[in-house]
């Protein structure tokens, strides 16, 4: 009995350690330094900075950009799904390899190339210019953010609520079908009802980072709109004020847990082994 | 006019190149229980598919009621199916799973909540409305795809084996169960099953299904004492099926002895096929039978003996009410009632035959 339990512990091992060293502990450092100053006495002045009129605004901003994405994610995300599905990509993975093959290239490098296909003079312009359209002044805009942000995140999306969709037996929709349903009807009772595990998995894997998304928003947004992110970032970088910069991450820390707690809280669990929450 | 309720004329239908149905005729009357019968593979499925829709047929036509229904989608066919694997909607509650034709079809609040509980009771399922689907047992949740199924009044109700999953006990209850519904509501019945048993008990009428063809159709009785080919006879129940040679009417040659039987007009020393019920053979002395053998195995079946008796040509199988002991030296006769002559099987279904042993 023992033996077992050794076991048990020493295979955790890895895990724990990993947990340990690389999410409490930080987690613990972070918090620290966000409740103290640079002599190191207790304030709460670093958390309630998110209030002042720049952050603020920051913050709005990103919340702004954030839901934005997050919701233009979903809704790219169902169609491209219901296609797998018709697809039959259970089978045959190709077209989701095809979605997630631009992740196998490097961030930084995928971000910049809608830098160029989105500036004044860049790509979209010279094709609209031939059709005799615009130029649109994309770059540099909340716009281009968001093309960059949804661009980068719609497999994180597409990932979770396809797995929910895929796992739908194809009696149950026949069976909806049978019974009067038409095809708006079956995805209304039906597949999306059962997709909502995955897609607060993709709503979590999408809008939590693209709230604290910094890189983009530096490339695409000129270095001119700040999202909360950029904030943080430059606090530890530039200003080298680690206390404020923690301070903010961890009020942003803060009312996403809260936000996000009154998301998942409704009950998505059917029977036994409800496989609701995935992230949660 | 005919009484027939639904059409199936000269169906085909082809997946990825292989014939899965070869021409499909059958007409189904009204409050008949009817029972396509045969092996995985059979086509009964995908007839049974094309009657609800599901498949659309490469040739041929559905007629529901003289009226060609053949491109209509499922939810515009006044027709319900009961799945095998049950396929409720594991989100909703009982209650829901039921009432969901009845709302989509916008009946009134006081309408879906009797008629679910109508439902409930005729499945013998009362009280569990608020139950989600995980939580039923497997007879449990085809008993509310069932009601699920009926609470729309469809005038055909198609089942898609669904006692498939079911134990034996629970599969014997629910065969007992669903002829007592279908008795109380009143409507056709079209039951796919491989279950040879389960089709003589329930049916009305039975269609053997063999590669897409149909071997038979008739009554449980007819397709059990007559059946027309070596498959059939083959799929239905024990046989013994042997080569005869049919010398001239009421009398087959079986194994080198003349054997008097009672079928006519097959010609004069015509090939035949015959086939003797296990239960319709005879144990008696060696001298008093046609066929002189011994006894190489004897199993106990609880109702009967279940014998084997091998001869110079055929290990026989034998179902008794007495035992007779291993070794036993002893001979066999049947009644000339009790011999069906039956044409040698057409190339196709020869080929049927092979595949299925």
């Amino acid at each position: 009995m023992n033996n077992r339990r050794n076991t048990r512990v020493l295979l955790s091992g890895p895990y724990l350690l990993w947990a340990v060293g690389f999410t409490v502990i930080p987690l613990f450092v972070i918090i620290r330094y966000a409740l103290t100053d640079e002599t190191g006495a207790f304030t709460l002045n670093n958390l309630f900075a998110i209030a002042d009129p720049i952050n603020l605004k920051a913050t709005v901003f990103s919340l702004e950009i954030a839901l934005m994405s997050t919701m233009i994610c979903v809704l790219l995300a169902y169609p491209l799904v219901l296609a797998f599905r018709r697809l039959n990509l259970s089978k045959n993975r190709f077209m989701l390899f095809i979605l997630i093959l631009p992740m196998w290239m490097n961030f930084i490098l995928r971000i910049l190339a809608w830098q160029m296909i989105l500036s004044n003079n860049g790509i979209l312009n010279f094709i609209l210019g031939k059709i005799g359209i615009g130029p649109l002044h994309i770059a540099n805009t909340g716009l281009s953010i968001m093309i960059g942000v949804v661009y980068d995140y719609l497999p994180y999306m597409v990932l979770p609520i396809f797995n929910a969709v895929a796992e739908i037996d194809e009696d149950v929709i026949e069976a909806a079908r049978d019974l009067g349903g038409n095809s708006l009807t079956v995805f209304r009772k039906v597949i999306f009802p059962l997709s909502l595990p995955g897609l607060m998995s993709g709503i979590i894997m999408v809008f939590i980072p693209s709230m604290t998304e910094f890189v983009i928003a530096d490339i695409l947004g000129g270095g001119k709109l700040q999202l909360v992110g950029n904030i943080i970032e430059q606090e530890f970088t530039r200003s080298s004020n680690w206390n404020l910069g923690a301070g903010l991450s961890v009020a942003l820390m803060l009312f996403m847990m809260v936000s996000m707690a009154f998301t998942m809280k409704t009950d998505h669990g059917y029977g036994s082994d409800g496989k609701a929450g995935a992230v949660w | 006019m005919s009484e027939a309720i639904l059409e199936l004329r000269s169906i085909c239908k082809s997946f990825d190149g292989k014939k899965v149905l070869d021409h499909i005729d059958i007409e189904i009357d009204k409050n008949e229980f009817i029972t396509l019968l045969g092996p995985s593979g059979c086509g009964k499925s995908t007839t049974l598919r094309i009657i609800g829709g599901f498949e659309y047929p490469d040739e041929g036509r559905v007629f529901f009621k003289g009226r060609d229904i053949t491109d209509l989608s499922p939810d515009k066919r006044n027709v319900n199916t009961v799945f095998q694997k049950y396929s409720l909607f594991p989100h909703y509650n009982v209650e829901d799973n039921i009432a969901f034709g009845l709302k989509l079809k916008k009946k009134s609040r006081q309408y879906i909540k009797d008629k679910v509980k109508y439902a409930l009771k005729l499945v013998n399922m009362d009280g569990y409305e608020k139950r989600k689907p995980m939580s039923l047992s497997g007879g449990q949740q085809q008993r509310v795809a069932i009601a699920r199924a009926i609470v729309n009044e469809p005038e055909i109700l198609l089942l898609d084996e669904p006692l498939g999953a079911l134990d034996l006990k629970l599969r014997q209850e629910m065969q007992r169960e669903l002829m007592k519904i279908k008795k109380e509501v009143g409507i056709t019945f079209v039951y796919v099953t491989h279950d040879q048993e389960e089709a003589l008990t329930m049916s009305d009428r039975i269609i053997v299904m063999n590669q897409g063809i149909i071997q038979q159709m008739g009554t449980s009785i007819s397709i059990y004492d007559e059946p027309q080919n070596a498959f059939v006879a083959d799929f239905i129940g024990d046989s013994n099926i042997i080569d005869g040679v049919m010398l001239k009417d009421r009398l087959v040659r079986i194994f080198g002895i003349d054997v008097p039987c009672v079928d006519v007009g097959f010609g004069t020393n015509e090939p035949v096929d015959v086939v003797i019920r296990p239960e319709d053979l005879v144990i008696v002395s060696p001298e008093a039978g046609y066929w002189k053998g011994t006894v190489t195995d004897l199993i106990y079946k609880g109702a009967y003996y279940d014998i084997k008796l091998k001869t110079e040509d055929y290990e026989w199988t034998i179902q008794s009410n007495t035992p007779a002991a291993v070794g036993l030296q002893a001979g066999l006769t049947v009644l000339p009632d009790n011999i069906q002559i039956m044409n040698k099987p057409r190339s196709s279904d020869e080929e049927a035959l092979k595949e299925d042993e």
